[in-house]
């Protein structure tokens, strides 16, 4: 059986996409995303799925992380120029909802160490949990970039209340090479979170954040 | 007397009715004459509101039967009515009000009055003690808005409503507050008002009304469940069988009727095509559509410490505020020391309370939030004071948590519930072994060492997560199933039409020609993976295992330490490739079937028993916890229940006599076996012969007997 999407599909709508971007361009990068609409699937009944895939190439360079650590992490951060807060920074915000939601706006993920991640929700309330930004694990052993790189370049499917999702893969600034790979790999690892896989793909379009949208199923 | 033209219209209404609606414009003189009798009649009643009029009654339905025939006459009908009812909403006899309101839904359903106002006088009705009327105008008011969501929703009006509605909600009257809360859940519930906007509403006023009743009945909003899946089975079961229809009329003498039924069959069916293609209606539990969840869940704990009332009212607020919790993930480090003062054996509903409490846990929550609550469970469930059934209720819950927060169980109490494994008690060594089961699973290294089990691939696979980390894939789970062939795969994407045959040769000449470490090491792991594909690669097959049965007595001599590295880094080129093709080609659905059956197979190699089922549901349920196994010995009715199901099937049991005919009557030796014994004792007895003894008594005697009469 051929694949769903051949190749040819693939690489049409992604140089048809950047091309189109290169036409007119905007005074930002643009984000290019796969919107997903599925089908055959009851959000009630079915189990609602997510699932978060690390790709190979990072979709949003400019997306903005924290390190909430301690002595030795901060020290690191410091030394590699990360914006950083310790405990007693985060003592500071007192609980105070304003203040970690300000937080929370001003920044896109967060990184916390070992000792500290128990004890955010006590530190910080529901805030960064109600953003959904909940820090996530920084062990001494992992190398600090090397795993905001992997913050960075990381995704989540998550099926909520609707039968569409659509997350970023890409910007424009990447090769056509490049952009097709993301593609594929977050194409593979969405289908494979489906119940019945293909059966439950109604749509697949890539588009970036201004352009037309380009449809690959 | 005989009337001119026998003209007995103005007496009989139902005629004129009839007549006007036939033909508005001839009679509309008669109409008049009747409207002013109307409005007269209406002053006299005025004078004496709480008096039955049965005229008045008559011709208002009357008139608002006609209504739209004469919409500029008219114009002022509905709105004397609602006066009417306004300013003597209490003091009107109930058939009379009946009546008003009756005309004044006539009107409403010609369009004739706004919704808007007509809504706002029947909100005022109900503080009139009737419950048949309040019945009545919430049916009417459902139906009402479902009729005006019928064919297209109009945003405009449905919002000036809705503001209504929730302006109701806070109304000091309770009636009208509980059926305001009433009337927007059943729209809900109808798919008519399923925006979030009522929702929240409902969370947000409802929720925390001063009124038990609304309070009650918007709990169990959140609390209710959709009823509707058994309604869509039979939908599907009635489907249109368009193809059998098809069929009969091709075969089946050709009518006029049956043509017409055949299309009728055809217009449903395509209905039905169109019903399915259009994007269903998804009636969410409301709970997913609140948008603050942690502010509520925050105040209604803050209620619910304050409260008074009754203790299902209270279970409620606990319910709700669990499964806040623990579908939107959120953090009321409160709940958990009260809900710890509930759990005691003797608690009333003490299931429900342990289902609350699992609920609400969830993997954000810190460890040492929840630990408090399993080391009450431990405390006051698990021990061995208690009758068996309390401790593998306790043991459940423990399960239950568990399975949400893995990380709040401690090592030694972990163990020390382990040990319960071997307890006499059936009911709680199955807790205990599903407990044990379950952490085989999440957190194996708490477990001791002898627990552990042997575990299968996919649990090796699988990592520990620490408090806050997430699970990130790299690749497609268990896409290294397509690595075997995932050289052909790639010339195949160049050039889809190559066959299956042609991929073998590929491989095969591979093998042949290198006879490197890493393919036959891989065919060594592929081996049994292979056994299902087809007969064709049989031979090539043979030479692979023929070279693997060599590699074998190399790797015999190899130290066992070299060859794990080596596995280890083959895992690894393994995963590389894997993440490789999943970045180059797009799996079909085929490369799925693959994927999952090699998923499936990781979980069950090497394992011995079936595997821990993985699905998580939202919310708790109550069986899962009171669940304690014990087999009952059977009572007698489930004993002949098992009889008489196994007599079903089988021929009559015993013995059968070998008569032709079934139905014909016995003979008379027949019979006599089920006669009773003393009627046949005489005949019995004849046919006992004398023994030889009492014949010669018999004879001695009757010769000594004519011997004396000589």
């Amino acid at each position: 059986m051929a694949s769903k999407v051949s190749r040819d599909t693939l690489y049409e709508g992604v140089n048809g996409l950047l091309d189109a971007s290169a036409k007119k361009k905007r005074g930002f990068l643009e984000t290019v995303e796969l919107q997903i609409g599925l089908k055959n699937y009851d959000p009630q009944k079915d189990k609602r799925f997510s699932g978060t895939v690390k790709l190979k190439h990072i979709p949003r360079p400019k997306m903005k992380v924290c390190i909430l650590g301690d002595q030795q992490h901060c020290d690191e951060a410091k030394a590699n120029n990360v914006d950083f807060m310790d405990a007693e920074a985060l003592k500071k915000l007192n609980k105070n909802k304003k203040l970690v939601k300000k937080l929370a706006k001003s920044y896109d993920a967060f990184l916390a160490s070992e000792s500290l991640i128990k004890q955010i929700p006590r530190l910080l309330g529901p805030g960064l949990n109600k953003a959904g930004k909940f820090p996530a694990l920084l062990s001494h052993q992992e190398s600090m970039i090397g795993k905001i790189e992997e913050v960075k370049s990381t995704i989540k499917f998550q099926m909520k209340k609707v039968l569409c999702l659509s997350v970023a893969v890409g910007h424009v600034g990447m090769k056509s090479d490049e952009l097709a790979q993301n593609v594929n790999l977050s194409i593979n690892f969405l289908v494979s979170l489906l119940k019945k896989n293909w059966q439950n793909v109604r749509s697949l379009h890539v588009k970036s954040s201004m352009g037309p949208p380009q449809r690959l199923y | 007397m005989v009337r001119p033209n026998n003209n007995q219209l103005p007496e009989n209404l139902p005629q004129l009715q009839n007549l006007i609606k036939r033909d508005p414009e001839s009679y509309s003189d008669e109409f008049h004459i009747q409207y002013q009798h109307f409005l007269s009649l209406l002053e006299v009643f005025a004078l004496n509101p709480s008096e039955e009029n049965k005229s008045l009654d008559d011709i208002v339905m009357f008139v608002a039967q006609v209504a739209q025939c004469y919409p500029a006459v008219c114009e002022e009908f509905p709105k004397r009515l609602s006066d009417l009812l306004k300013n003597y909403a209490t003091v009107l006899d109930p058939a009379m009000r009946n009546c008003f309101v009756k005309a004044l839904i006539l009107l409403r359903n010609k369009n004739l009055v706004p919704a808007l106002d007509i809504l706002e006088l029947f909100f005022q009705l109900l503080r009139c003690p009737d419950k048949n009327l309040r019945t009545f105008l919430q049916t009417h008011i459902v139906t009402d808005i479902k009729n005006m969501n019928a064919k297209h929703k109009d945003m405009k009006l449905n919002s000036s409503l809705q503001a209504f509605m929730y302006s109701m909600l806070k109304d000091a009257n309770p009636k009208a507050a509980k059926m305001s809360a009433d009337i927007m859940i059943e729209l809900y519930k109808k798919n008519i008002w399923n925006d979030s906007k009522t929702v929240n509403v409902i969370a947000t006023v409802g929720c925390f009304s001063k009124v038990t009743k609304v309070l009650v009945t918007s709990l169990k909003f959140f609390l209710g469940h959709d009823e509707e899946d058994e309604e869509e089975d039979t939908d599907s079961e009635n489907e249109v069988d368009l193809k059998g229809a098809l069929m009969a009329n091709r075969v089946n003498k050709k009518t006029k009727k049956r043509t017409k039924q055949l299309a009728q069959i055809k217009k449903q069916a395509v209905k039905a095509q169109k019903k399915k293609k259009n994007a269903p209606a998804f009636n969410f539990s409301g709970i997913h559509l609140v948008h603050n969840p942690q502010g509520m869940a925050e105040g209604l704990f803050k209620q619910l410490q304050a409260t008074n009332e009754r203790f299902e009212v209270k279970l409620m607020h606990l319910d709700v505020i669990s499964r806040l919790i623990g579908i939107h993930d959120l953090f009321l480090f409160g709940f958990y020391p009260y809900i710890t003062r509930f759990l005691q054996p003797h608690q009333r509903q003490v299931t429900r309370v342990l289902q609350f409490a699992a609920q609400a846990s969830h993997e954000l929550v810190p460890g040492d939030i929840i630990e408090p609550i399993l080391k009450t469970i431990a405390n006051n469930f698990i021990t061995e004071r208690n009758s068996s059934d309390v401790m593998a209720i306790g043991l459940n819950a423990t399960r239950e948590i568990c399975m949400r927060c893995p990380l709040a169980m401690g090592e030694d109490l972990l163990q020390d519930l382990a040990m319960y494994k071997t307890y006499k008690e059936k009911s709680v060594m199955m807790a205990a072994r599903s407990l044990i089961t379950l952490y085989r699973e999440q957190l194996p290294a708490l477990l001791h060492k002898k627990d552990r089990g042997r575990q299968t691939e996919a649990q090796a696979e699988r990592k520990v997560r620490a408090y806050g980390e997430r699970e990130v894939h790299d690749t497609v789970l268990g896409a290294e199933a397509l690595l075997k062939d995932s050289k052909t795969i790639d010339i195949e994407s160049e050039d889809d039409t190559d066959s299956n045959d042609g991929e073998w040769v590929n491989v095969a000449h591979s093998d042949g020609e290198g006879g490197g470490d890493d393919d036959d090491e891989e065919e060594d792991e592929d081996e049994d993976d292979d056994e299902d594909e087809d007969e064709e690669n049989s031979d090539d097959e043979e030479d692979g295992e023929g070279d693997n049965s060599d590699e074998g007595v190399e790797s015999g001599e190899e130290s066992a330490k070299a060859k794990k590295e080596k596995k280890d880094m083959k895992i690894l080129n393994q995963k590389e490739a894997a993440q490789e093709l999943a970045l180059t080609r797009i799996f079909t659905d085929e490369d799925f079937k693959r994927i999952n059956a090699a998923n499936l197979k990781k979980t069950v190699t090497s394992a011995r028993k079936r595997p821990l089922e993985q699905d998580r549901a939202e919310f708790v349920k109550l069986n899962s916890i009171e669940m304690i196994y014990k087999k009952r010995k059977h009572d007698k009715e489930s004993r002949l229940e098992t009889v008489q199901a196994g007599r079903q099937d089988r021929e009559r049991f015993g013995w059968k006599d070998g008569r032709v005919n079934e139905h014909c009557s016995k003979t008379n030796r027949e019979k006599r076996k089920t006669k009773n014994f003393g009627m046949l004792r005489h005949k019995a007895r004849s046919k006992v012969k004398k023994s030889f003894k009492d014949k010669q008594q018999a004879l001695r005697k009757h010769l000594l007997h004519q011997k004396k009469m000589k």
